[in-house]
């Protein structure tokens, strides 16, 4: 049962959504042969048709902040409602029986993770410039973290900053950046003092992605769709009140931005990749492909959805620890690994009961759609931390195994 | 009755306390080579001391009628245990099938003794072929002509068939797969106990040959008390796995932390650190599954027999999974006789196959969503 405010919270969402969207429909439950079939674990869509996405989705945000549910758990004076993640939660389960625009370009980086970061660690004028703006869908934040030299081990970003009188001057490359090609503002790692420990001559800055010397280039992943770019920093001047954090302190910065993605990352998403996790989508697609009678296919049906099912109960466990007031454990990495895995499971089970059907587009409705999804699969173990990052993570900070120590070598090719 | 947060965890500790003390590693290997394969002391101290037994009886029979949930953390910490004593078979395979008969009567008669630990009991199903599904039972049931049954045939696989006091006996009649219960006394009746791969878990044959027994429940309502008992005990055997699960992984993680090799602490080669994680997360799907089961059968939701499903081939992956890894991390040592690693395994692998296995429980799952 929910505490009295909770219902109250709970029915102005109600109200609100009701007032402005219409409920969803059953996204899992399915009429073999109708509907949408696309399979998009990321999106492929034209430039025209994206740009309109990314409209709608700051409409919407615009339209959610203008009735207090645009950053339930920020503080009032830069427009936040200053509510609990308890709230936050429970409007997100209230609105996902809502169809609303996906808010996905928004919210994974920006709203996650570099509102927090920014919240955390910019001056107050920066704060009011940018926070009300983010959260009011006028601008969209992107992580200037990765380089071609430093994926997973983010410490060793190469990217110089260079101090010049009031400004610092960037020059480097970042790469694998979501949303970089719609965002106004990037949150940047750089190295400010090459001859410090790694990790202790980062600094941070906040980039308006207009600035002179910032160019981003779109880069095609391998489902043929082009959701994330190379950002070229050529000469970039950033004002001193845009650093995050101290010199050669932007290591703490990165991490409040790497926790807050533990938390965004990876929760199950009620798109149309949900149909691959479905029981009912499953059994369906089975008796379309006649496979229904197959012994090992119904073997390897269960153990699928035995781990979907599992994963739930692990995400319901976390929630509802959260809402006693109780910090929840690993359950959140865990069932990221798992959604991972579940959704590339699914993705190589539907390719079996498909055979060819998969590997060329007779045209045929709910058959060569998998093949998103299929494409998708190696990336889930690799966004947000590979697989390996997360292991160790859980390794490390639950089980407190110890850290790889750091060979001489490793030590001299580092510095 | 259900308990809260703060009695769950004491509750824990009590009954985790209550293991250490009594079921230590010496105990559980003494325990497994003698007959009975238990301690009628200890048991007696667990119902008499923790009212163990009654805890998830209703009241009007004696117990302290709390539910799964709550029986769900006894059952993980007898499984981290390796708790050798009647309590799945009494309390969760025959204490449930008596309550799934709805027959008051013999509620009435047997289930107060089970509650205060005076009865022990268990529930006869498995064949020679060891199928818990009651439409492959060849036992019958005759009726002898004043009112009573006669029982002819073999029962397998019978857990602590040579000592518990009563057995539950399904057996067929015209009606179809019938619940009786027979006297461990009862002329006629013999049991023989059988080499088991998990020695702490006992298990029989029992032979019956023309015994007297007394109807529980309707004549021919053995199928659908069975399918609720399946239900109950395999989320109470899940809450066991995870607790066995859980014990594997904190060992194998203890030994990365402190043994070293080639210079350096095991536990920080990736290799190994990612095996822990990997144990690490069957370990956290299958206590959020046993425990998510269990709360759905106290709210008796209508997807409960789902997560019940699922909660079993969970566990049963994940402690198997944990209880293999556990001997890998620990290397040679851990394949000696010498080291607990084999004991868990053994329970693993036997629990993984109590009521049929993968395969099985695999169609079961696919059945109840309709697939």
């Amino acid at each position: 049962m929910e505490p009295d405010d909770m219902q109250d919270f709970a029915a102005e969402a109600r109200r609100f959504l009701d007032a402005h969207a219409a409920k969803a429909p059953d996204r899992t439950a399915v009429t073999w042969g109708e509907g949408d079939d696309s399979m998009a674990y990321f999106s492929s869509l034209p430039p025209e048709e994206e740009a309109e996405q990314v409209r709608r989705a700051r409409e919407w945000q615009r339209i959610r902040h203008g009735h207090g549910f645009g950053w339930i758990t920020g503080p009032p004076e830069y427009g936040g409602r200053g509510l609990t993640a308890v709230h936050d939660l429970l409007y997100d389960a209230v609105e996902s029986e809502y169809d609303v625009p996906d808010t996905g370009v928004l919210g994974v980086v920006g709203l996650g993770m570099i509102g927090p970061t920014i919240l955390a660690h910019a001056q107050p004028h920066i704060k009011d410039r940018w926070l009300p703006a983010m959260y009011r869908g006028d601008a969209i934040a992107c992580q200037l973290f990765s380089e071609p030299g430093a994926g997973s081990d983010l410490a060793s970003v190469a990217t110089r900053a260079v101090r010049e009188g009031e400004d610092w001057v960037l020059n480097g490359q970042k790469v694998w950046t979501s949303v970089a090609h719609h965002s106004e503002i990037g949150l940047a790692l750089t190295r400010t003092n090459p001859g410090a420990p790694k990790h202790r001559g980062i600094t941070a800055f906040l980039v308006p992605m207009d600035a002179p010397g910032v160019e981003v280039r779109p880069l095609r992943q391998m489902t043929g769709g082009a959701d994330f770019n190379e950002v070229f920093l050529t000469d970039v001047r950033v004002p001193d009140d845009h650093r995050l954090g101290e010199v050669d302190g932007g290591w703490t910065v990165a991490l409040t931005t790497l926790m807050n993605e533990r938390n965004t990352v990876g929760s199950e998403g009620a798109g149309p990749v949900a149909a691959a996790l479905s029981p009912d989508h499953l059994s369906a697609l089975m008796r379309a492909t006649w496979t229904w009678d197959d012994r090992a296919l119904r073997g390897r049906l269960a153990e699928l959805l035995v781990d979907a099912m599992a994963t739930g109960y692990l995400n319901d466990r976390a929630r509802r620890t959260l809402r006693a007031g109780i910090a929840p454990g690993p359950e959140r990495s865990v069932a990221k690994l798992m959604y991972g895995q579940n959704l590339t499971r699914a993705a190589h089970f539907v390719s079996e009961c498909l055979g060819p059907r998969i590997i060329a587009d007779t045209g045929r409705w709910g058959t060569y759609a998998w093949s998103e999804l299929l494409l998708a699969t190696p990336a889930l173990r690799i966004l947000g931390g590979t697989e390996e990052i997360m292991k160790n993570i859980l390794a490390e900070r639950v089980l407190g195994l110890p850290k790889e120590p750091v060979t001489t070598m490793a030590k001299e090719v580092r510095s | 009755m259900t308990a809260d947060d703060s009695e769950l965890k004491e509750l824990r500790a009590s009954v985790r306390e209550f293991m250490e003390a009594k079921s230590p590693e010496e105990a559980v290997r003494k325990l497994m080579e003698s007959e009975p394969h238990f301690d009628t002391e200890v048991w007696a101290q667990a119902a008499d001391q923790l009212r163990l037994p009654g805890l998830a009886i209703p009241e009007e029979y004696g117990g302290d009628g709390f539910g799964l949930v709550e029986l769900g953390v006894v059952l993980e910490e007898m499984g981290r245990a390796l708790f050798c004593a009647p309590f799945f078979a009494t309390v969760l395979l025959a204490a449930q099938a008596l309550l799934a008969s709805g027959d008051k009567e013999a509620c009435a008669r047997h289930l107060p003794g089970i509650a205060a630990g005076r009865t022990t009991a268990t529930l006869a199903v498995a064949e020679d072929n060891g199928s818990w599904d009651p439409a492959l039972i060849t036992v019958r049931a005759l009726p002898d002509g004043n009112g009573g049954w006669r029982l002819k045939g073999r029962k397998c696989f019978v857990i602590d068939g040579t000592t518990a006091d009563l057995v539950l006996v399904v057996a067929r009649t015209v009606a179809g797969p019938s619940l009786f219960a027979v006297d461990r006394s009862a002329t006629g009746l013999s049991a023989e106990p059988l080499e088991t791969l998990d020695a702490t878990r006992a298990m029989a044959r029992l032979t019956f040959d023309s015994v007297s027994a007394t109807l529980v429940g309707a004549d021919g309502a053995g199928g659908r008390i069975m399918a609720r008992v399946l239900d109950i005990a395999s989320v109470g055997l899940a809450a066991e796995q995870a607790g066995g699960a859980r014990r594997c992984l904190e060992t194998s993680a203890e030994y990365a932390r402190v043994r070293h090799q080639f210079g350096r602490p095991i536990g920080s080669f990736q290799a190994v650190k990612h095996k822990c994680a990997d144990m690490l997360v069957q370990v956290e799907l299958a206590e959020a599954s046993a425990r998510e089961a269990a709360r759905l059968a106290t709210e008796d939701a209508p997807d409960f027999p789902v997560a019940a499903a699922v909660a079993h081939a969970c566990c049963s992956r994940a402690y198997m999974v944990a209880a293999m890894e556990n001997i890998h991390v620990h290397g040679g040592i851990g394949f000696t006789w010498e080291h607990p690693a084999h004991l868990y395994f053994r329970r693993a692998k036997s629990s993984q196959l109590l009521f049929g296995g993968p395969a099985v429980y695999h169609e079961r799952l696919l059945d109840r969503l309709g697939i």
